[in-house]
C-alpha cells in the first residue's frame, strides 16, 4: 500500500453520477416533447441509455425526478431569455418581451403541461409553478414598467393580470395547434394585444 | 300454472310495450345518476374519480357503471355532452343588442359563472384529452362554442375591422376569458367575483375595436 490519495477516482466517481442524471433529466424532457404524456420509468431508462434501476439510484421516485427536471428546466430557461431592451421606446420593449416569451413557450409547453398535469400531488410542484408565474409576472413589470408606473396599485395589478392571461403558455398552444398561426403570426397577435392592455407610454 | 290474464287488472296490466319503457326510463335514470355522481365528485376533490368511487356515490354498483358504459372514457365523454348541453341551457345569449357596456358586463358575468360552475370539470377533462380524440374534439367544440358567443356578443365591433384584426381580437379575447385565467384571478390573487368580474371587463373594454355609430 502507498497511500496514494483517492480523490481523482471519487470526483471521477461523482462526475460520472452527475452526467447519469444529467442525461435520465434530459431524457425525460425529450420523450415529454415527442409524446404528450408523463414518461414511465422505462421509456426514460431506454431514451437514457440506462437502466431503470439507474433512474432509481439517482432519484427516489419518478416525482423526483420531475422536480429535477422542473429546476433544471427553469435554470435552462432563465438563461435563454436574459431581459432585453428595458430601456428601450414602446414598440421595441414589445417585440423584445413577445419575442422571448414565444422562445420559451415554443420550448417549454410540453413540460409545463406535465408540470400542471397531476400537481395537485405534490406542493413541491405546486410551489414551482407558482416560481415560474411569479418570474413570468416579475419580467413583464420590468418590461412594462413606464406604462405601469402611471396606474396606481389597484389597476396595475388588474392590467399584469390581463398581460400574463394573454401571454399564457395555452394561449400560444392555442394560436399554434388549434388556429395554425406561424410563430410570427402569433406574436403579431400578441403584441398586438398587449399594445391595446397597456396605457400610453408617459414622456420621457 | 294458469298464464291468463286476470280480467279484473284489466286495462291496468302492464303491456310489454310498457314494460319495455319503464326498463329503458329506469336505465336512463341510473345513467344520468352516474354521470351527476362523477360531476359532483370532481366538483368536491378536484380530481378524476375511480369506478368505485362514483359507485359509491351514485349508489349502485361497479357492474352497473359498465353495463352503461363500456369503460372510463366513454362515461367521460357522456359527462362532457351532459355539461355541454346543461352550459347551453344555462347560458342564454342576452343583451345582444345592448349597448357596448351592457354587452361586455353580460358577457363577463355569464363567462364567470360559467367558469365558476365547470372549472374542476374543465380542468379534469382537458388533462385527460389527449388520451380519447373524441374528448379531443368536445373539447375542441366547447372552445369554439364560447369563440361564437363572443363573436355574436361583440358583433357590432367586430364587424368594422379587417378580418386580420378581428382573428387577431378574438385570439386575444379566448386568452383572456379562458377557465385558467378565472381561476388564477380567484386561487391565486384571491380576488372576489366582481373584481376579476371587473379585470376582465377593462381588458375586453380595451382589446375591442371602437363601437360604430348606430345609423
Amino acid at each position: 500500500m502507498t497511500g496514494a490519495v483517492p480523490a481523482p477516482t471519487v470526483d471521477g466517481r461523482r462526475q460520472r453520477s452527475e452526467r447519469t442524471r444529467q442525461l435520465i433529466i434530459e431524457a425525460y424532457l425529450a420523450l415529454l416533447r415527442t409524446k404528450p404524456r408523463i414518461p414511465t420509468s422505462s421509456e426514460i431508462a431506454e431514451r437514457a441509455g440506462y437502466s431503470v434501476r439507474s433512474v432509481f439510484e439517482r432519484f427516489p421516485d419518478l416525482l423526483s425526478l420531475r422536480i429535477a427536471a422542473t429546476d433544471y428546466a427553469v435554470a435552462l430557461g432563465s438563461a435563454q431569455a436574459p431581459l432585453r431592451h428595458t430601456d428601450a421606446d414602446r414598440p421595441t420593449r414589445i417585440h423584445s418581451q413577445v419575442g422571448t416569451r414565444a422562445q420559451v413557450c415554443e420550448g417549454w409547453l410540453p413540460l409545463w403541461r406535465a408540470l400542471n398535469a397531476n400537481c395537485g400531488e405534490s406542493a413541491e410542484l405546486k410551489a414551482r409553478i407558482a416560481l415560474i408565474r411569479e418570474a413570468i409576472r416579475t419580467r413583464l413589470g420590468i418590461m412594462y414598467g413606464p406604462e405601469l408606473s402611471t396606474l396606481d396599485g389597484r389597476r396595475r395589478q388588474h392590467t399584469l393580470i390581463a398581460l400574463e392571461a394573454i401571454t399564457d403558455f395555452e394561449s400560444w398552444a392555442r394560436m399554434r395547434e388549434d388556429n395554425g398561426l406561424s410563430v410570427e403570426q402569433a406574436c403579431a397577435v400578441w403584441i398586438t394585444a398587449i399594445d391595446r392592455l397597456l396605457p400610453p407610454t408617459p414622456a420621457a | 300454472m294458469n298464464t291468463t290474464a286476470d280480467p279484473r287488472d284489466g286495462a291496468s296490466a302492464p303491456q310489454p310495450a310498457d314494460r319495455i319503457d319503464g326498463r329503458r326510463l329506469r336505465s336512463e335514470r341510473t345513467r344520468r345518476l352516474i354521470i351527476e355522481a362523477y360531476m359532483a365528485l370532481v366538483r368536491e376533490t378536484g380530481t378524476m374519480p375511480t369506478a368505485v368511487q362514483i359507485a359509491e356515490r351514485a349508489g349502485y354498483s361497479v357492474r352497473s357503471i359498465f353495463e352503461r358504459f363500456p369503460d372510463l372514457t366513454a362515461l367521460r365523454i357522456a359527462v362532457t355532452d351532459h355539461a355541454i348541453a346543461e352550459a347551453r341551457g344555462y347560458g342564454a345569449l342576452r343583451d345582444l343588442d345592448a349597448d357596448r357596456p351592457a354587452r361586455i358586463r353580460s358577457q363577463v358575468e355569464q363567462r364567470g359563472r360559467t367558469c365558476e360552475r365547470w372549472l374542476p370539470l374543465w380542468r379534469v377533462l382537458s388533462s385527460e384529452n389527449e388520451q380519447s380524440p373524441d374528448l379531443h374534439q368536445r373539447i375542441r367544440m366547447i372552445r369554439q362554442l364560447s369563440v361564437m358567443r363572443m363573436e355574436m356578443m361583440f358583433r357590432p365591433e367586430l364587424s368594422t375591422t379587417s378580418d386580420d384584426v378581428r382573428k387577431k381580437t378574438m385570439l386575444a379575447l379566448e386568452a383572456l376569458l379562458d377557465f385558467e385565467s378565472w381561476a388564477r384571478m380567484r386561487e391565486l390573487y384571491d380576488l372576489s367575483f366582481e373584481q376579476a368580474s371587473t379585470v376582465w371587463s377593462k381588458a375586453i373594454e380595451r382589446l375591442l375595436p371602437p363601437t360604430p355609430a348606430v345609423a
